[in-house]
């Protein structure tokens, strides 16, 4: 307990800091909040004008769209709301001042996943929370074991979203190399910004499974929506646990060929 | 001319030389692409259509933006607002060269580079989809759409500069550029084209200088255009470089006064 407790307080200090460094620039902080906020509308109303035309994509109707597009963009923040620090990740190993993580009394795993939380993304959650609560209303026919699966699945798929950015982190630290590997991590997760099942196989399988986009983003939302099996979920849970597994242990396995060689 | 051929030919180099990077950067390219695709496949089915778009005609639309962001938006004067605010700006006003010259050149390059990779991925995507996708066989149309690119290609480069500029009066130079790719994004037809908005809707965004970058000359390609809707088109495209041309002269001689070359 003492543990987390201290882990949390350092999460604090640091968020702290990352917000007061956000804020040096008010007309940059306030340009990323107002980009963010135009990409989120644009794309919703992009999807009302198609939805207004076809009336439903791939099986789904408007609300139903609108709740997949809004749990995206609500994973899609918190990720990066917590995760901010893994795309300073490439300057601390080009610098060697990862050096100084390994050092410290705490975990460098956690250091370099949550060493600073991005306050720019908070007005982005709170709408995001506000669009899934509305959507979810307006779709109608849910049910609470709906909601709690679904609650369930968000977390699972937070687990999901910490695996790839430790897997990120690991190919940083064997070739230096993070914001492409994190661009790409954010375009694969773009692609569910819609139901999965829109993709054709074998693109939707690589997408449920091998890249799981699909688990991610698309299961919770089907699970509210009472469209998704029990063994849907079990298999979230499973896919989730392996890859935070093998993510861990390719993390292990990067710090021993790390070199220092930039300090 | 020739030191802006061998600007242009070091980007292409230098482009090489950072092959991971490049990479990568087509991979997402794709990634994005195949999105539209997928998505603008699921939505209109076969022998079916969408708005004045058949299946075949939107989808090459949506893999033609592939070819003309590339031509028209594949950039690379988001390096003039650090060239500002670290102040290597100076090294490019020891030098014998003209500093809007020398960026068209690096453009120049990297449109190469990216319209090379772009042709090579469209023809794989063709090869592996089968997607149907409409060629357009009069050699009048090409060129009009050809040329719409090219105008497009000078306005985007404007608001570029322009846009990297803003790094004579604020450090925060990424800020804006953020706000503008997002705005481009959907008012220049990369997602959709454009006409399928409510007419009240398009009829402002056609004034707008983003619809030319992308939505226009594609539009142009598919031959829904008629030939004064086509001069149209181009008389506001044009209209719209030359502002913004004038523009950008403005800034940079008024912010190359008031620049300090700080940072060196």
């Amino acid at each position: 307990m003492s543990a987390i407790k201290k882990y949390f307080r350092i999460w604090w200090l640091l968020s702290t800091r990352s917000a007061q460094v956000a804020f040096v620039s008010r007309f940059g902080a306030i340009g990323f909040l107002l980009g963010k906020l135009i990409r989120f509308v644009f794309f919703l109303f992009f999807l009302f004008i198609l939805i207004g035309q076809t009336q439903a994509i791939a099986g789904y109707n408007l609300w139903q769209i609108i709740f997949f597009y809004a749990t995206f963009n609500l994973l899609d923040t918190l990720v990066q709301f917590f995760l901010r620090e893994v795309y300073r990740f490439r300057w601390y190993v080009v610098s060697g001042d990862f050096d100084f993580f390994l050092v410290k009394p705490y975990s460098p795993l956690f250091r370099s996943l949550f060493g600073g939380a991005d306050p720019l993304d908070i007005p982005m959650i709170a709408l995001s929370i506000v669009f899934v609560v509305f959507s979810g209303i307006m779709m109608g026919g849910i049910s609470l074991f709906g909601v709690a699966f679904y609650i369930l699945l968000l977390a699972n798929s937070m687990l999901l979203a910490l695996s790839f950015h430790i897997f990120v982190l690991a190919v940083g630290v064997l070739t230096t190399e993070v914001d492409n590997t994190i661009w790409l991590y954010r375009d694969l997760t773009q692609m569910g910004r819609v139901p999965v099942d829109i993709y054709l196989q074998p693109l939707r399988a690589i997408l449920t499974f091998a890249i799981p986009v699909g688990i991610m983003i698309t299961f919770p939302a089907k699970a509210l929506m009472g469209l998704l099996s029990f063994q849907g979920i079990i298999i979230s849970i499973a896919v989730a646990l392996l890859f935070f597994r093998l993510s861990i242990s390719f993390w292990r396995f990067s710090l021993t060929r790390y070199a220092s060689a930039s300090s | 001319m020739y030191k802006y051929f061998l600007v242009a030919r070091n980007t292409w180099d230098e482009t090489l030389a950072y092959r991971l990077n490049f990479v990568m950067w087509r991979v997402r390219t794709i990634l994005q692409l195949l999105t539209m695709y997928f998505l603008w496949l699921a939505i209109i089915p076969q022998s079916s259509s969408f708005l004045s778009y058949s299946r075949d005609l939107m989808l090459t639309y949506i893999l033609g933006t592939s070819l003309i962001s590339s031509l028209v938006l594949s950039s690379r004067t988001y390096e003039v607002g650090d060239n500002i605010n670290n102040g290597t700006l100076s090294n490019f006003l020891l030098r014998p060269i003209n500093f809007f010259l020398y960026h068209f050149a690096r453009d120049a390059g990297d449109k190469a580079m990216n319209i090379f990779f772009s042709l090579g991925e469209l023809t794989i995507l063709y090869l592996l989809l089968r997607p149907p996708i409409f060629f357009q066989t009069n050699i009048e149309t090409l060129l009009l759409s050809l040329f719409a690119a090219l105008l497009a290609l000078l306005l985007y480069f404007f608001i570029n500069l322009l846009l990297g500029f803003i790094g004579f009066w604020s450090p925060e130079v990424w800020a804006p550029r953020f706000i503008f790719i997002t705005i481009l994004t959907f008012f220049a037809g990369g997602l959709f084209p454009l006409d399928i908005l409510p007419k009240p809707i398009f009829s402002i965004i056609e004034l707008l200088p983003f619809t030319y970058l992308l939505y226009f000359p594609l539009k142009i390609y598919l031959g829904q255009l008629m030939l004064s809707e086509i001069f149209k088109g181009l008389m506001i495209s044009g209209f719209w470089t030359v502002i913004f041309y004038f523009i950008a002269r403005l800034v940079w001689q008024k912010g190359l006064r008031i620049y300090t070359a700080y940072g060196r």
